[in-house]
């Protein structure tokens, strides 16, 4: 009996024993990398900065191709949204606010790697790289912010809203900075990098020493600083001289990269297609089609921008665009559309110069008759009756040299002009002719999303 | 007069009109006869008992009340019962069926048992105990074999719909073998999951991949509701809990059944028409005049057009006849993508078994073509059940592996242009995709052709004949327990069960069309593309336990158990994407090109796993069979939540109070049964995410071609369970003797606590949002069942009934920075509001001056200014019902059955994004619906629907449609070959031919597609399908 007992319990002694053993309650993630070990070594600041470098994209381009006067909206395009083509745009438009939330979110990349370098000690060896990775970071998160702050600043002018300077990665919920801190904080980290940056370092696909001042160009133009733009545009220019006629179309096919001075490289089989914004290969359908307007300004045979930009394409019968968007085409024929996104390039550096010194009473008309005359075959210099004479064939300029580049719109605004389309170029755009500077649209909105949860944000006007 | 002497030969006479006179006669003079000497003269009686299906039952016991007398049925089903006294009761029962009383008259003829509530209703199975019925305080239901198996077309969890109060089972796609979306008692989670969790034969399965399950080896599926029911699973209960069972072997003999049913389905109709050719061109030429708008060769060609007036004669000539051959063609595009879909169902079972061993073991075929072109489910699944009892030892092995390959079709429930969903009703009706030498012509080609059309449905139809998109299956359930009596009151037992399912996912794009021709990221290089991949799902479930229980002096019964249970999962996936094919070899990995940059190939790939480490006691004490009180607590670890929360008890408590047996109640015979129960408990959630609370990085980031690091989730340290406190009451009552009318109600109240909720964050942040664990919901309702046998006799029964549930949802807390949120771009999160609340402009209607579209500003005033930031409101509903259930009815006459079933879902609403698309002059060169020339505004003074062509249509509250719906889900009827039709046939103990139709109506007010869909919108979705079938059950 007792040893009938025993043998009971010892047969529910090995059940429990066995349930037991298979107890293991400390799994860890496989696909995923833990805080801690994100950031070990020099290594793993590249690849930060590398993950930084990847939140950049070409939303600008779209932004400003879709609501400036540079596209049309043609009416093969049956598979578009044209509200943002017709301005009617608000918070809750992914379109024109989804890049508020994509460029914080490589800021906040810049700023973890940041930190990440700054806790980490480098041997002798590697201090000069972890310097050079130190000043591209910093440039670029001097760029993020400048990209948003001409994207979402309600004006460019001091005291106006800009947006957060970020320096740090924090859950937070900031109030907008002024228009004036935001440039002041770009500035600071853009001279903070170029203090970095080794001259020796020329890779084009990354922010080089001849990048920083590009950057610090442009930021002086928007400020209106025009000694600060003469100096920094003259400093690129310098460094890095305008291509050849003959070299020019061989920028937009990627054949050669003379006067880019920084460009996202664009390869493989799942890197954004810039062309894919214009052209759908599926079906065949130009979803925006430079504008006559654009068109109208070119000398079609003699300007060699005119190819490289736009193709016409006769054999496009009945509602189809004949005239494409040629710019991201790209360079290969199994690849259509997938192109490297010029961010800066000396032409630009010549039309700020050329603005700066107009408007300081310079000769401007020295630097814009000779990127046309760098451009168009046989081209004999203009002269301009005044000041304002110039400055518009600046703009012009800037419109044609700069079309699809992400500029027209924020330009316009620097001026505070009217977005003016021809009335062609808006037959499907339901009277979308003009946008007028007082509009609320006239600035793009800060995402409704951000308004909802961040209570110490504002909204820009009239939205 | 043939009296019943020897079984079946009376009914072996041939039945000559003479012959029934005088067995009329006869029958009269004799039924005078014994009513004289009613209750005196013993008598021979002779039967036969069957179960509902027809099919005999062997070893069922035939008992005279009073006296004891008892017999068996033989292997038919028969029986005789020698000096009965006439007008003596019967008591008819047989192990898992209903006992029925039967008059005793010399020939009875069949008796039928079914597998009836009352008996059904004994135990309540939940997996870890099994109480008696009055024994337990669950709020629970059964649904039993019969309303599940041979429904055709539906996975098991689709067969439940309007069968059990409470719970909302919405189908997500017509596709065959989609699961469906099952809610029990209101969604409870809005980051989590709302999922019930189901268990097969104390295995839990993983949900959403039943289409390898054959629905018929179930044997009967409860469904666990309140509390302490749920409690028993823990940290996995919240959501419900839904118990299955499958078929188990008989004692006595060997039984084989052969099922077999064919069948089709149909497109089933939306509530909106497209324009036909006539029409549109008509819709294209009005357009023109009104706004000198080309949409299209209406207008072009049109005898109204400034153009055409101004053309030469042969322009003329030309145009009349370009709109006059135009006019010859008629497409409906549903002709082109849509198709009968063939059905057919075979399944051999056998089953048997004496007093040790017990066994069934079945085998099934099913095909079922999809109403879509391309889409279709076959399966083949084998169930092998088996259970032994040797002395105190006591075992069952339970085993079930299927097979099946799936096929899909493209682009469903999307709006873009080129899939077969949405080109339906895209594509122009003039739009013909074949040139007169057959070959289809596409965007790719057209150029050669004078095409005048956009090419939408002929792309699509490229695209869909040119692509393929399959999934093969390979899923096994497997099972095992064992039981060991050490003591009469104690017993151990330990169950142990995998369950696994390997899907082997494949797509492919032939690369000589037009489709795979294109040099995209989709198919790069232009040359096709082929994709496989695996996804593998291992969870192994381990529990072992120890019972006592014991009963004192027939008053105390106590029933204590503890368990502890270890669940592992594991999860991995991996697939590869190849491009450069080669035309000739179909779908094969052995057509991509390798080592090329142009068509370099993808790979990709995951795991993660989770564990779940429970110890559990469950107790039970009942008093006099009148009073119990139950209590249970499972203490829980898991991998899933931060570490700080990992472990985290679950408790419930419950009572149940048998009235009926209180002396008050004891004789009153219009109360059959009252019993009156209540619980209340706390459960918890499982989480989505296996590691959702880590702060994580990721290397899935490139740029330029250099792999880099990004922050990927900011985790949360103190993510916690979400708790569900749930109480409940309720009440069985069972009115009438033998209660022909039984009643039964709940009214429960579930708060959700520790809500997941994603807070958005301010961008600046650097993520979307942040996993917080703030939130607070509550679902307050009340549920019934009624059901009833409006008549009942041994050759007519006719029950009816009724169940429904309403749920009220509220969510009563977000996070500490907000208290509403916005949900998606239609919907709203507000605290006191439904979760899935609408958020749109309130629609005012067409100005009949201008014809302009007007909406209603919060403050009540009408303009014509659309703003959805100030406008939207919450005054168009809520996306989930707030009403469901159904009604059904059975009607047995002799040999035939009639059963039926409807479902309904009401207060509910959907946006409709179909008609975004389909009355929208953003889209008009695209086919339009009717009402775009019908009821739009077209002059002042026009009291129309649509407004002026050229206003832009917004989104507003007019898209947000009711889309209840009352369905007539299932129509069956049936026919039992009666017994001398069998007799010369050898071996076949039982026939039934039936035909059933499913999803045969629908009432809704919802223009789209179908009403019954769980996505949040309705968009092209593979609408459900009407099925026809009929079929044959054989028992050997």
């Amino acid at each position: 009996m007792i040893n009938k007992f025993y043998k009971q319990y010892s047969l529910l002694l090995v059940l429990f024993m066995g349930a037991l053993s298979c107890t293991k309650l400390d799994l860890k993630p496989t696909d995923s990398i833990d805080p801690e070990k994100a950031f070990r070594n020099i290594g793993d600041i590249n690849r930060g900065l590398i993950g930084a470098y990847a939140a950049v994209d070409y939303t600008q381009i779209s932004i400003s191709s879709t609501i400036s006067d540079e596209a049309t909206f043609p009416t093969e395009n049956t598979v578009g949204n044209s509200d943002a083509y017709r301005w009617l745009y608000t918070g809750s438009s992914g379109s024109v606010t989804a890049l508020y939330s994509d460029y914080y979110r490589g800021i906040d990349r810049v700023n973890r790697t940041l930190d990440a370098l700054d806790k980490l000690n480098f041997t002798e060896g590697d201090l000069p790289l972890a310097n050079r990775y130190k000043g591209e970071l910093l440039a670029l998160r001097a760029y993020f912010h400048f990209e948003l702050l001409r994207a979402y600043a309600s004006s460019y002018k001091s005291g106006a809203l800009g947006i957060p300077y970020m320096k740090t990665s924090v859950v937070g919920y900031p109030a907008r900075d002024n228009f004036e801190t935001v440039i002041a904080n770009t500035k600071a980290d853009l001279v903070a990098a170029k203090a970095l940056i080794p001259s020796a370092f020329t890779d084009k696909t990354r922010i080089t020493l001849l990048a920083v001042p590009a950057i610090q160009a442009r930021v002086a133009l928007y400020e209106q600083n025009w000694a600060d733009a003469i100096t920094f545009s003259t400093e690129v220019i310098s460094g890095a001289p305008l291509a050849t006629r003959a070299q020019f179309p061989g920028i937009w096919t990627d054949a050669n990269d003379n006067e880019v001075i920084w460009e996202l490289k664009r390869v493989g089989t799942t890197d954004s297609r810039a062309g894919d914004f214009y052209f759908r290969q599926t079906g065949g359908i130009v979803l925006y089609a430079p504008s006559m307007k654009l068109i109208n300004t070119f000398a079609r045979t003699n300007d060699v921008r005119f190819a490289a930009y736009i193709r016409y394409d006769p054999t496009r019968t009945g509602t189809k665009s004949q005239y494409l968007v040629n710019k991201y085409i790209g360079g290969t024929a199994t690849a259509p559309g997938l192109a490297d996104i010029k961010l800066f390039r000396t032409g630009e550096m010549y039309l700020i110069r050329a603005e700066a010194k107009a408007d300081t009473g310079g000769d401007g008309a020295a630097d814009l008759n000779a990127l046309r005359a760098a451009r168009i075959t046989g081209y004999t210099n203009e002269i301009f009756r005044d000041k304002a004479a110039l400055i518009d064939a600046v703009y012009t300029e800037r419109f044609k040299e700069l079309a699809f580049e992400g500029h027209r719109f924020y330009d316009l605004r620097r001026r505070n002009l009217p977005v003016q389309r021809l009335a062609i170029d808006a037959v499907n755009a339901s009277g979308a002719v003009t946008l007028l500077p007082t509009q609320a649209q006239y600035a793009l909105p800060i995402p409704a999303s951000e308004v909802l949860i961040n209570k110490n944000t504002v909204q820009n006007p009239n939205y | 007069m043939p009296t019943a002497a020897k079984q079946g030969h009376w009914l072996n006479v041939p039945l000559s009109q003479k012959h029934l006179q005088i067995m009329k006669i006869c029958f009269i003079l004799l039924f005078i006869t014994f009513q004289a000497f009613a209750g005196k003269v013993p008598i021979e009686v002779s039967g036969r008992v069957m179960d509902e299906q027809g099919n005999p039952l062997f070893g069922a016991t035939i008992t005279v009340k009073g006296t004891g007398a008892a017999t068996t049925s033989n292997a038919n089903g028969y029986f005789v019962l020698n000096s009965v006294t006439e007008n003596a009761t019967l008591v008819i029962s047989f192990s898992g069926y209903a006992s029925k009383e039967v008059r005793a008259e010399r020939s009875i003829g069949e008796v039928r048992l079914g597998l009836s509530a009352a008996s059904l209703n004994e135990v309540t199975v939940t997996g870890y105990t099994n109480y008696a019925r009055n024994k337990s305080p669950y709020a629970s239901a059964i649904v039993s074999a019969d309303k599940i198996n041979h429904v055709p077309g539906l996975t098991f969890d689709q067969i439940l719909q309007g069968r059990v109060p409470g719970m909302s089972v919405i189908s997500s796609s017509g596709q065959p073998g989609q699961s469906a979306s099952v809610v029990i008692r209101g969604i409870g989670s809005i980051n989590g999951s709302s999922a019930p969790l189901y268990v097969i034969d104390g295995i839990p399965v993983e949900a959403n991949f039943f289409q390898t399950i054959n629905p018929g080896d179930i044997e009967t599926a409860v469904v666990l509701k309140d509390a302490s029911a749920k409690a028993l699973y823990g940290s996995r209960g919240s959501n419900g809990v839904i118990v299955i069972t499958t078929k188990k072997g008989k004692r006595g003999g060997v039984s084989v059944q052969y099922n077999s049913q064919y069948g089709f389905s149909n497109l089933s109709r939306p509530n909106f028409i497209m324009m036909n050719t006539e029409e549109r061109l008509r819709f294209e030429e009005e357009i023109g005049v009104s706004f000198n708008r080309n949409l299209g060769p209406g207008w072009t060609y049109s005898p109204k057009n400034p153009a055409y007036a101004s053309g030469t004669g042969a322009f003329r000539q030309r145009a009349d006849f370009i709109l006059d051959s135009l006019r010859g063609v008629n497409i409906d595009w549903r002709d082109m993508f849509f198709q009968k879909g063939k059905f057919q169902e075979q399944q051999v079972s056998i089953s048997g078994g004496n007093e040790g061993l017990q066994f069934y073991t079945s085998l099934n075929y099913y095909n079922q073509e999809g109403v879509a072109k391309r889409t279709g489910l076959e399966r083949y699944t084998l169930r092998s059940n088996l259970d032994f009892k040797a002395n105190k030892l006591t075992g069952s092995l339970n085993l079930s592996l299927g097979y099946s390959k799936s096929s899909f079709t493209e682009g469903e429930g999307g709006t873009g242009v080129g899939t077969a969903m949405s080109a339906v009703y895209y594509a122009l009706p003039y739009e013909y995709p074949y040139a007169s030498d057959g070959t289809l012509v596409h965007p790719g080609n057209r150029s050669s052709y004078f095409i005048l059309d956009l090419r939408e449905g002929s792309q699509s139809l490229e695209r869909l004949l040119n692509s393929s998109s399959k999934s093969d299956q390979v899923k096994a359930i497997v099972g095992g327990s064992l039981g060991y009596q050490i003591l009469p009151s104690l017993s151990v037992s330990t169950r142990a069960g995998i369950d696994y399912r390997n899907s082997t996912d494949l797509s492919w794009i032939n690369p000589d069309s037009y489709y795979g021709s294109r040099s995209v990221a989709n198919t790069l290089g232009g040359r096709g593309r082929f994709d496989e991949g695996t996804r593998r799902n291992f969870n192994i479930i381990s529990t072992t336990g120890i019972t006592y229980a014991n009963e004192w002096n027939s008053l105390h019964d106590i029933e204590v158990s503890g368990f502890y249970e270890y669940i592992y999962n594991d999860f991995n996936s991996f697939g590869f994407t190849g491009f450069g094919l080669d035309g000739r070899l179909i779908e094969t990995p052995a057509a991509i090109t390798n080592g090329s940059a142009t068509f370099l190939p993808n790979v990709n790939g995951s795991k993660t796993k989770s564990a779940l480490a429970s110890f559990m006691s469950v107790a039970r004490y009942t008093y006099n069979d009148k009073y119990t009180v139950t209590g249970s607590y499972r203490y829980d670890g898991s991998t899933k939540v931060a570490p700080v929360n990992k472990w985290h008890g679950f408790y419930s408590i419950g009572a149940i109070w048998v009235a009926k047996k209180e002396s008050f109640l004891k004789n009153v015979d219009a109360i059959a049964d009252l019993r009156i129960r209540a619980s209340y408990g706390i459960t918890a959630s499982p989480l989505g995410a296996d590691f959702g609370y880590l702060a994580t990085y990721s290397a899935s980031t490139s740029y330029g071609g250099v792999t880099g690091i990004r922050p990927l989730s900011p985790g949360n340290p103190d993510y916690d369970w979400e708790y569900v406190n749930e109480f409940n009451t309720g009440f069985d009552l069972n009115l009438f003797p033998a209660g022909r009318l039984r009643i039964s109600a709940d009214i429960y109240n579930r708060i959700t606590s520790n809500m997941f909720f994603n807070q958005p964050l301010s961008a600046t942040s650097g993520f979307g949002s942040l996993p917080l664990s703030s939130g607070e919901m509550q679902n307050r309702g009340v549920e019934f069942d009624v059901s009833g046998d409006l008549i009942k006799s041994n050759r007519l029964t006719w029950t009816v009934g009724v169940n429904a549930a309403y749920n009220k949802n509220k969510i009563l807390y977000l996070t500490p920075l907000a208290t509403e949120l916005l949900d998606g771009d239609t919907r709203i999160f507000k605290v006191g509001y439904p979760y899935g609340t609408y958020y749109a402009p309130a629609w005012a209607g067409v100005d009949p001056k201008t014809g302009e579209a007007q909406y209603y500003n919060r403050d009540g005033s009408v303009t014509t200014v659309y703003n959805a930031a100030t406008q939207n409101a919450t005054n168009s509903g809520s996306l989930y019902p707030s009403l469901t259930g159904g009604f059904n009815s059975s009607l047995n006459w002799k040999s035939f059955s009639a059963n039926i079933l409807f479902s309904f879902v009401s207060d509910v609403m959907r946006w409709n994004n179909e008609d975004f698309y389909n009355e929208n002059q953003r889209f008009a060169t695209s086919n339009q619906t009717i009402r775009m020339l019908n009821d739009r505004w077209k002059k002042p003074g026009d009291v129309a629907t649509l407004q002026r062509f050229d206003i832009p249509r917004n989104f507003s509250s007019k898209d947000i449609q009711d889309a209840s719906f009352l369905r007539l889900r299932n129509l069956n009827l049936g026919y039992s070959l009666p017994a001398w039709m069998l007799l010369k046939v050898k071996h076949i103990k039982g026939v039934k031919i039936f035909v059933q139709g499913q999803n045969l109506y629908t009432w809704t007010k919802w223009r789209g597609l179908d009403p019954e869909n769980n996505s949040v919108y309705g968009r092209f979705q593979y609408p459900n399908t009407r099925t026809y079938t009929a079929g044959l059950n054989v028992n050997l």
